[in-house]
């Protein structure tokens, strides 16, 4: 769907590339997640990709045709969800949705994905009367009024109780069964491990990894289970690498011979590996 | 162009929704105060200020307001990642503007029709009025280029006010008489869309040579202006996706 080839990028006014040589292809029907700190590329990166940045270096191509050759009918395929309300606030959510899809040449259903997000009973009520939770699924909402094949996220369960939460990740789920691509870009390593099918980690204007969120942890973890068990009263736990445990005798005689407490493999967590791989904290700078 | 008449739409419901368009109106029904408070039957010699002061302030100050809320609230970036072009982006700002001109003409001629003396060709005025409205929104793009807040909008507005519009109208009224001074007005678009508005008066003393300077001045200075607005865009919305 998409592959980004070398991509280097320079703000006007910087003298350093903020984007310094970064390959990637996203596939067809997956989502793909862009993680990283504040300030490492991610959001320049997503403007390159929907073409608000235009003077980048490197190639892109997005259905096998460069990026560059494609006009405003780009847009007629792509769907935007800011991190950010992008409303008229003294419009209703109705009027603002109806504004907005006029502009595309496709048109999905707003009074459906309205009911979807929990917001049709709310449609007439002017934006600016909207709580930041709303707000979010309206973006959301707006994001898919052209039936999108590709869909750019940001944050889009920011600021959403887990609820609602959980109606974007099944909408976004639905989407991706319906032959949709996405990148997602956000800082909640529950939605990665939940929705990305791959996700890309940003350092320093490069990308560092890219693989499954399953196979970072089982990369980046230690191959040992930790058993927990009673012991003389008590308990006690001991580390057993996972290779060759098959042949640990060890691990057998306290499987066998006491009553387990807990038992898991050491895999890190996203978290850890988001530290552990762009060396940048989980929180946003600015 | 496909995408003008929902832009155009959009511009003119959102300028009634942000009452933008109602202050307009007031501004119209102030002049239409004035008309009725002046003790002058013939308005043929004064009308043509009052849609002066219309044509050329409030065509800034409009677009200078609209893009403003619409960097407030996000939705220039909306905008710009749906299939629309900044032609037509461009086109439906100046297009929304020139009809809220158009409307205080109307009320304006109305009023002067139905209730004073007035004799002006206002076929040639109406084309004069949207000559000067497409410049001056063009001004107002600039100012919403280079301002970053409400109070920056408003110095620049203020600015313009007292360089380009207080001494023409002072002209216009006879406080400045000086000949080099008066001269040196010819410099701002504004004394030459004076002109032109005011040879639509069947009063006017404008020479011949006065609207072609007029209309030459306004033109050639929209399609310089047109070129820099079109250019200033690129940056402008990468400035805004917050560069």
């Amino acid at each position: 769907m998409f592959k980004v080839e070398n991509l280097e990028f320079c703000y006007p006014k910087n003298k350093e590339n903020t984007i310094k040589g970064v390959d990637f292809e996203i596939e067809q029907g997956e989502i793909f997640g862009l993680l990283g700190p504040s300030g490492v590329g991610k959001s320049t990166t997503q403007k390159i990709l929907i073409k608000i940045l235009k003077d980048y270096q490197g190639d892109i191509y997005y259905k096998g045709k460069n990026l560059k050759e494609y006009g405003q009918e780009f847009y007629e395929e792509i769907g935007v969800g800011f991190e950010i309300p992008v409303h008229f606030s003294k419009l209703t959510a109705m009027e603002n949705l109806n504004f907005f899809q006029k502009l595309y040449k496709n048109q999905n259903n707003i009074e459906e994905l309205l009911k979807r997000v929990g917001l049709y009973e709310d449609r007439n009520k002017k934006v600016a009367e909207y709580s930041k939770g709303m707000k979010v699924r309206l973006n959301f909402v707006k994001a898919l009024l052209n039936h999108p094949t590709m869909l750019f996220l940001d944050e889009p369960t920011a600021g959403l109780d887990p609820k609602n939460a959980r109606i974007i990740k099944n909408l976004i789920r639905e989407y991706k069964e319906g032959g949709g691509t996405v990148i997602l870009t956000t800082h909640l390593m529950n939605d990665v491990e939940e929705l990305c099918d791959r996700v890309a980690f940003m350092a320093e204007g490069k990308i560092v990894e890219v693989d499954s969120p399953k196979n970072l942890k089982i990369q980046h973890g230690q191959r040992v289970v930790d058993v927990e068990f009673e012991y003389n009263g008590g308990s006690e736990t001991e580390a057993f690498k996972l290779d060759g445990l098959k042949e640990d005798a060890r691990f057998f005689e306290v499987v066998k011979n006491h009553r387990i407490i807990t038992m898991h493999s050491k895999e890190n967590t996203l978290d850890d590996i988001f530290i552990q791989l762009t060396g940048g904290d989980m929180y946003e700078k600015s | 162009m496909k995408n003008l008449s929902v832009l155009l739409k959009g511009e003119v419901d959102r300028l009634r929704k942000y009452h933008i368009l109602a202050a307009s109106l007031l501004v119209a029904f102030i002049w239409i105060g004035v008309m009725q408070l002046t003790e002058i039957d013939d308005v043929t010699g004064i009308f043509p200020l009052f849609l002066f002061l219309d044509a050329t302030s409030m065509s800034m100050v409009l677009i200078g307001v609209s893009m403003f809320f619409e960097r407030e609230e996000n939705t220039l970036k909306a905008i710009f990642v749906s299939p629309v072009t900044k032609k037509e982006y461009i086109s439906a700002k100046i297009i929304g503007n020139i009809l809220s001109n158009m409307q205080t003409l109307v009320l304006l001629y109305l009023y002067a029709w139905i209730f004073k003396e007035i004799n002006i060709n206002i076929l040639t005025l109406v084309v004069y009025v949207i000559l000067i409205s497409i410049f001056h929104s063009l001004i107002g793009f600039l100012l919403a280029y280079h301002t970053k807040s409400f109070t920056e909008l408003l110095t620049g507005m203020i600015m313009f006010m007292f360089v380009l519009l207080i001494p023409v109208v002072l002209e216009e009224v006879g406080i400045i008489t000086v000949e080099w001074l008066r001269n040196v007005l010819y410099l701002l678009p504004t004394k030459a869309a004076l002109l032109l508005l005011n040879s639509t008066s069947a009063m006017s003393t404008v020479k011949t040579w006065e609207v072609a300077y007029g209309v030459g001045y306004l033109i050639l200075s929209s399609a310089v202006l047109l070129v820099f607005i079109r250019r200033g865009f690129e940056v402008f919305l990468a400035k805004e996706s917050g560069i």
